[in-house]
């Protein structure tokens, strides 16, 4: 796999100054994501995974700053690249798709203008050849008549639609990797599952490489090959989605899989794990988890590296689960 | 689009009515206007064949009902100074305090506008305070204190601008104008500079928060991520949106600029409508003031009108009311 990986994340920190001190949303993330690999990150509300997402994008809104680490993208570090070399990047070779497709549309310009500037951005080409292109894109994300569509305004497209048309936005140029911040959250779940199904095709007809961001790890397991499960900024667990979801070796995975509504009995109440995340200015020492850890020890007081458990997995804990499996 | 004109000319309508019978029965409270316009040592009999002459002998009701009668046929009545309609001498006057308030206008948002943004794009920069610093005191340097300084720097002590008047004025596209000679043009900078110089700061401090507003917004972001350049986004995803409030509020504005540049030119003996305004309140010169009140009324509900159309065109999300979908 690393011969062929197409993004490489290195010790990532991404911090966000405040009066009390930095709040750090990325704390030194590691990840690797290979060509046409899809790779989803699950955590809680607040865990860091959208600026994870933003910061890999270069759009991590000020006051907030990449502080340390490197992002590799096909062999260029792009920390270091300058706001005009960002923008040969972003749309053409990796894309962003937004979690509330209401918003992700600029309200006053139609439909077709806001896709086509997508193609124009990157490639001298007509706005006729431009528009074929749009409206093949539009056909491939199911949208009929498209033809009267690109003349729409967003306001009247409803919100599965919407986010079909930043979906295909997004793969207009073909990039090579495109992170989906939560992209399905705000639909409701018959177009969700559609959309979901949709993208993984269009993905796979493209060799398009997916970071498929999540707070619900139904949804992750559907699409991810492997998956990478985020607490307090850091990564806790990775490993392929399938040994992930079945033997979990952090706790907080764990927990995690056991609030699912469709791990629960029928008439029991639902799990969840107590407690709430710790504040990312001010986190414990040592593991973030413990103080909601049900197998915390004194040793939690030391931080634990992300440590290889085998080939594909790692694990954040100094006492993880399922160590026989 | 044409119900909606129509439903709210028929509002108008109304509006002018109701108007003309405040302004006409508060007007006949103030002071006796025969006083001003015969010598006081003048025979009574005199008098009252001023007063009779005037139809100022007669109750008031019957004053309105000739006032009302004589406007439906397009004539507010006599001017009782200069002895010639009171629209006559309006329309006389109207084109300068035109050309002052479009030169205002045209000053207030090439200047306001570029600043604004320019100051809302890097809110935090040196640039933005010192714009925003200079915005206050636009706001709050009274106007004729201002016009009064300009006149002492500008004319009397650099001699670069005439003190007063309108200048040579120049015949284009059949409109008689001082803005197509260069004396002309020197005559109007001053006067439309003061008058323009609190809409420089109120453009400028809109523009700054609807750029705020607007660059926070989740397209803003979505755009960044197709890789567009920042002067693309500016021009085609920011300036749409924050021109839907800046256009509502400049609009507006342009009808006070017609209707009270009257300090204005005052300072600058300017003969627009607020000279002509300002020495008919002085000599009790009620049928000027009347129809002056009632034109500014008529110019308001216009340009509220035209506001209101510009909006709908601006922003596809707005529909006029009376339209059929």
């Amino acid at each position: 796999m690393t011969g062929n990986k197409l993004l490489s994340i290195q010790g990532l920190t991404t911090e966000f100054p405040t009066p009390q001190g930095p709040l750090v949303a990325v704390n030194g993330v590691d990840l690797e994501v290979a060509r046409g690999e899809v790779l989803g990150i699950v955590g809680e509300s607040g865990s860091g995974k959208t600026v994870l997402g933003l910061s890999a994008m270069g759009l991590v809104g000020l006051p907030g700053k990449v502080t340390a680490g490197r992002i590799l993208f096909d062999g260029q570090d792009l920390t270091r690249h300058t706001e005009a070399q960002w923008q040969a990047i972003r749309g053409k070779r990796i894309a962003m798709v937004f979690q509330d497709p209401t918003t992700s549309l600029n309200p006053v310009q139609r439909i077709g203008a806001q896709m086509i500037e997508a193609l124009q951005a990157h490639r001298d080409i007509s706005k006729d050849a431009a528009k074929r292109m749009v409206l093949e894109a539009m056909v491939r994300v199911g949208i009929n008549s498209p033809k009267e569509r690109l003349l729409a305004y967003p306001h009247q497209f409803s919100g599965g639609m919407r986010q079909r048309v930043v979906i295909a936005t997004a793969l207009l140029n073909e990039p090579d990797l495109i992170i989906a911040d939560e992209p399905t959250t705000a639909l409701d779940v018959t177009v969700q599952s559609q959309i979901l199904r949709d993208v993984r095709r269009l993905c796979q007809d493209t060799g398009t490489a997916i970071i498929w961001v999540s707070h619900d790890l139904g949804v992750v397991a559907q699409i991810a090959h492997r998956v990478a499960v985020m607490y307090a900024g850091r990564i806790v667990e990775q490993g392929m989605t399938n040994r992930l979801l079945k033997t979990p070796s952090h706790p907080y995975t764990a927990g995690l899989i056991a609030s699912m509504p469709a791990n629960a009995e029928r008439g029991e109440r639902l799990r969840s794990i107590p407690g709430g995340l710790p504040q990312l200015s001010n986190l414990p020492v040592g593991c973030a988890f413990a103080p909601r850890c049900p197998q915390a020890s004194a040793a939690c007081e030391v931080l634990p590296e992300l440590t290889s458990t085998s080939a594909e997995h790692a694990v954040r804990c100094v006492s993880p689960l399922n160590e026989a499996a | 689009m044409f119900a909606f004109v129509l439903r709210r000319g028929m509002q108008s309508v109304v509006v002018l009515f109701v108007m003309s019978l405040i302004v006409f029965s508060m007007i006949n409270l103030v002071g006796d206007p025969v006083d001003m316009l015969v010598n006081p040592e003048s025979l009574p009999d005199e008098i009252e064949r001023v007063r009779r002459d005037f139809g100022l002998d007669q109750p008031v009701y019957v004053q309105y009902w000739k006032f009302l009668t004589g406007a439906l046929s397009g004539d507010l009545g006599n001017s009782f100074v200069f002895g010639r309609p009171a629209l006559t001498l309006m329309a006389e006057r109207f084109p300068a305090t035109l050309e002052l308030a479009i030169c205002a206008l045209i000053i207030a948002v090439t200047i306001g506008l570029p600043l604004g943004v320019y100051a809302g794009l890097r809110p935090d920069g040196l640039g933005a305070r010192f714009i925003m610093g200079l915005s206050v005191l636009g706001i709050s340097i009274p106007t004729f204190w201002l016009g009064l300084m300009m006149i002492i720097v500008f004319s009397v002590i650099l001699g670069w601008l005439p003190v007063s008047g309108r200048g040579e004025t120049a015949v284009f596209l059949g409109i008689e104008s001082s803005m197509f000679t260069l004396d002309g043009l020197k005559h109007l900078a001053m006067p439309a500079t003061n008058l323009a110089l609190f809409k420089i700061a109120m453009v400028m401090r809109l523009a700054r928060a609807g750029t705020n507003e607007v660059m926070a917004q989740d397209f803003i972001r979505f755009a960044r991520a197709k890789g567009l350049s920042s002067r693309r986004i500016v021009r085609a995803h920011l300036m749409p949106n924050i021109l839907i409030p800046i256009v509502t509020v400049v609009g507006i504005e342009f009808g006070t600029l017609i209707a009270f540049a009257t300090v204005t030119e005052s300072i600058f003996a300017w003969p627009g409508l607020g000279k002509l305004v300002i020495d008919a309140i002085v000599n009790l010169d009620r049928p000027i003031v009347v129809a002056y009140l009632l034109f500014v009324v008529a110019l308001f509900l216009v340009l509220n009108l035209v506001v209101d159309i510009i909006y709908a065109v601006l922003d596809p999300r707005v529909r006029l009311q009376g339209d059929e979908e």
